[in-house]
């Protein structure tokens, strides 16, 4: 999952690109989310006494109950969400899908054996690791968001590319996910933990990509290479390559085929290292043509009843207060915002607009005032 | 090096007043022709904008320009150390960790000085074009603020209305709805503040929350008249003329209509 050490280089050489906002600060935005993690953080989050929920004949329905709460008090708050859900997993993937697999089959193992010494602590972690979003599960969520009133589409192939694409073309404003990979898909915005769970207390952090490449001073290409090299979905990483020595070997050498050539990276490089594939998925991923417009539309709350309570054994009178949430929601108009009609400006250039001139104008001394300043986390 | 003195501390409490509402922290751009603000709200839905012309202050010194991020709820938390005709001198030198404000009482034997740290402070900052506004309603600052309130406690958002005819606030709640309209007054003379004018190339009509407008009718202390500025497909801008000195801006993106979509 994800590129390992992408944002502590984000951290480190492009601060301004990286900060945490509230949900309310996101009132009037279109996001596009990653269903399958989104899907999966509720798998995790939601349970009780370590097990997932479940209707009296052992149906889960963790990620439903995730799903309808999470998405009302997101549309309460006036953003407007979109879920994109996987379609075919990429040929280039397998790799990592077979060492998923692995790793099931290990937690599965080590399930048994703390279920036999009893270490529930132990059944815990294991449990969570087994959690997996099913096909059923997928289906169930489509459902129950067309009956919310929330769009959804299906993405050709990965579910992270489809959100990028869709905030590229304009149709969204930011990809939410909790993948560094749909950076590489060139997301103008991303955000992560949007949907983690509120128990959780993790902020949202929003990540802009025109501010990563300005601090990291590299060209989108580059940043592809660099989350190769760390290591992607695609490809293994480089052994004794981490994000440090990662980061200035592109910024010193710029492409992989000019790092790949250097003695004390070459002997590191697994045998089969497809990077140029891994890149052309990055760069030209299969996505739609984003050619849809979204709408969002007042809840079907009767058919939401059929399904969660008489279905899935939901609470009646909180699925019908959800419901008329969303009918509130619906009904009032959408906030706008300012920076739909004016520009803002640039964070990084306007920053370095102001050391530079400060720099100048002041005689020796920090710019600013080292004592009084703000660091941003 | 900034100096800067205002002959009365309580404008200045008004001007402070009536952002720190919508902002926590701001970035005060002094430079040789006078103080200017920009503020927008962290969820981007409205912006003020603060400009005090140099000439407008009974001293007024600023050799380089200079960026000070200040805490607003700090400084207003000082100037509630100054009683309201105090004079107050600003002072920051060039490399200054912090503000200082000196106040002084009329019969000039009580001096008082607050030290107010600076910070740098990251917020986003827009382009604003000049625009041709298709209305512009002029009308008492006191009763926009009290439209306000009276709609505030009857829903969330309030429709205005701009016509040839004048200018209607329509609000609608669970419980009900209110309605207020103000007649465009031919002769609208400088002198009289309490009467409606309305310029109008085209009829306007814009959706806003009243949660902001309350925030904005903060600044009606410091001014006779607001002037409410529509044009379609863009925010409402309402400016406070501050007497003699500059003004307050307040611009607020309208809601949408779901139909329009």
């Amino acid at each position: 999952m994800g590129i390992k050490g992408l944002k502590q280089v984000i951290a480190d050489r492009a601060p301004a690109a990286l900060r945490t906002v509230e949900m309310k600060h996101l009132v009037g935005r279109k996001i596009a989310i990653d269903a399958s993690t989104s899907l999966y953080q509720f798998l995790v989050a939601v349970r009780s006494d370590g097990q997932n929920l479940t209707t009296s004949d052992g149906s889960t329905t963790s990620h439903l109950i995730g799903l309808l709460y999470r998405t009302v008090s997101m549309v309460e708050m006036g953003l407007r969400p979109v879920y994109v859900f996987d379609g075919k997993p990429p040929t280039m993937k397998s790799g990592e899908l077979s060492k998923r697999r692995e790793k099931r089959e290990k937690a599965e193992e080590s399930l048994k054996a703390a279920e036999e010494e009893g270490n529930a602590e132990e059944m815990l972690k294991q449990l969570k690791r087994l959690s997996k979003v099913t096909p059923e599960i997928n289906e169930q969520a489509k459902r129950l968001l067309k009956l919310m009133g929330v769009p959804h589409v299906t993405a050709p192939c990965e579910a992270e590319a489809e959100c990028a694409a869709l905030a590229k073309a304009g149709k969204v404003w930011a990809a939410a996910s909790q993948d560094m990979d749909t950076l590489l898909f060139g997301a103008p915005v991303l955000l992560r933990n949007l949907t983690a769970p509120a128990a959780r207390k993790l902020p949202i952090e929003e990540i802009r990509l025109d501010e990563v490449l300005r601090g990291l001073d590299y060209s989108c290409e580059q940043l592809i290479d660099l989350g190769i090299l760390l290591g992607c979905d695609y490809c293994d990483s480089i052994r004794g390559v981490g994000p440090k020595s990662g980061y200035e070997l592109v910024r010193d050498h710029k492409t992989i085929e000019h790092i790949v050539k250097l003695d004390k990276v070459a002997k590191g490089v697994p045998e089969e290292w497809p990077f140029d594939q891994a890149r052309e998925l990055f760069a030209k991923a299969e996505v739609s043509e984003c050619a849809t417009d979204f709408v969002w539309e007042k809840p079907d709350t009767e058919g939401m009843v059929q399904f969660l309570v008489n279905e899935m054994e939901f609470n009646e009178q909180r699925v019908r207060s959800a419901a008329a949430k969303l009918e509130k929601a619906a009904g009032k108009g959408q906030q706008g915002r300012i920076d739909s009609f004016f520009k803002v400006k640039p964070r990084a250039a306007s920053d370095k607009a102001a050391t530079a001139s400060a720099a100048g104008k002041r005689k020796g001394g920090a710019a600013g005032s080292a004592g009084a300043k703000k660091t941003r986390k | 090096m900034i100096e800067a003195v205002i002959p009365q501390a309580s404008l200045l409490k008004k001007i402070i007043e009536a952002i720190k509402e919508l902002v926590d922290e701001a970035n005060f751009d002094f430079s040789e022709t006078g103080i200017r603000l920009q503020a927008m709200d962290k969820s981007h839905i409205a912006l003020s904008f603060l400009h005090l012309r140099s000439d407008g202050f009974s001293e007024y010194r600023c050799d380089r320009s200079q960026t000070l991020g200040i805490n607003l709820n700090s400084f207003s938390k000082i100037l509630k150390c100054a009683a309201n005709d105090d004079q107050v001198q600003i002072k920051a030198a060039d490399e200054a960790e912090a503000l200082s404000l000196t106040f002084e009482n009329s019969s000039k034997d009580r001096m008082s000085e607050f030290n107010l740290k600076l910070m740098d402070i990251d917020i986003d900052s827009v382009d604003v074009p000049d625009m041709d506004y298709q209305a512009t309603v002029s009308m008492s600052a006191q009763e926009f603020a009290r439209i306000v309130r009276d709609l505030s406690s009857i829903g969330e958002a309030v429709t205005i209305d701009a016509t040839k005819q004048g200018v209607r606030f329509f609000a609608k709640g669970d419980d009900g709805s209110g309605n207020i309209l103000l007649k465009h007054q031919k002769s609208v003379d400088e002198e009289s503040t309490s009467a409606t004018s309305v310029e109008i190339t085209e009829p306007v009509s814009h959706s806003l929350a009243l949660k902001y407008l309350a925030n904005f009718a903060k600044a009606a202390p410091l001014a006779e008249r607001v002037t409410i500025n529509l044009i379609e497909e863009a925010p409402v801008m309402f400016e406070f003329k501050i007497s003699d000195m500059g003004h307050i801006r307040f611009y607020l993106a309208p809601q949408i209509e779901e139909d329009q979509e």
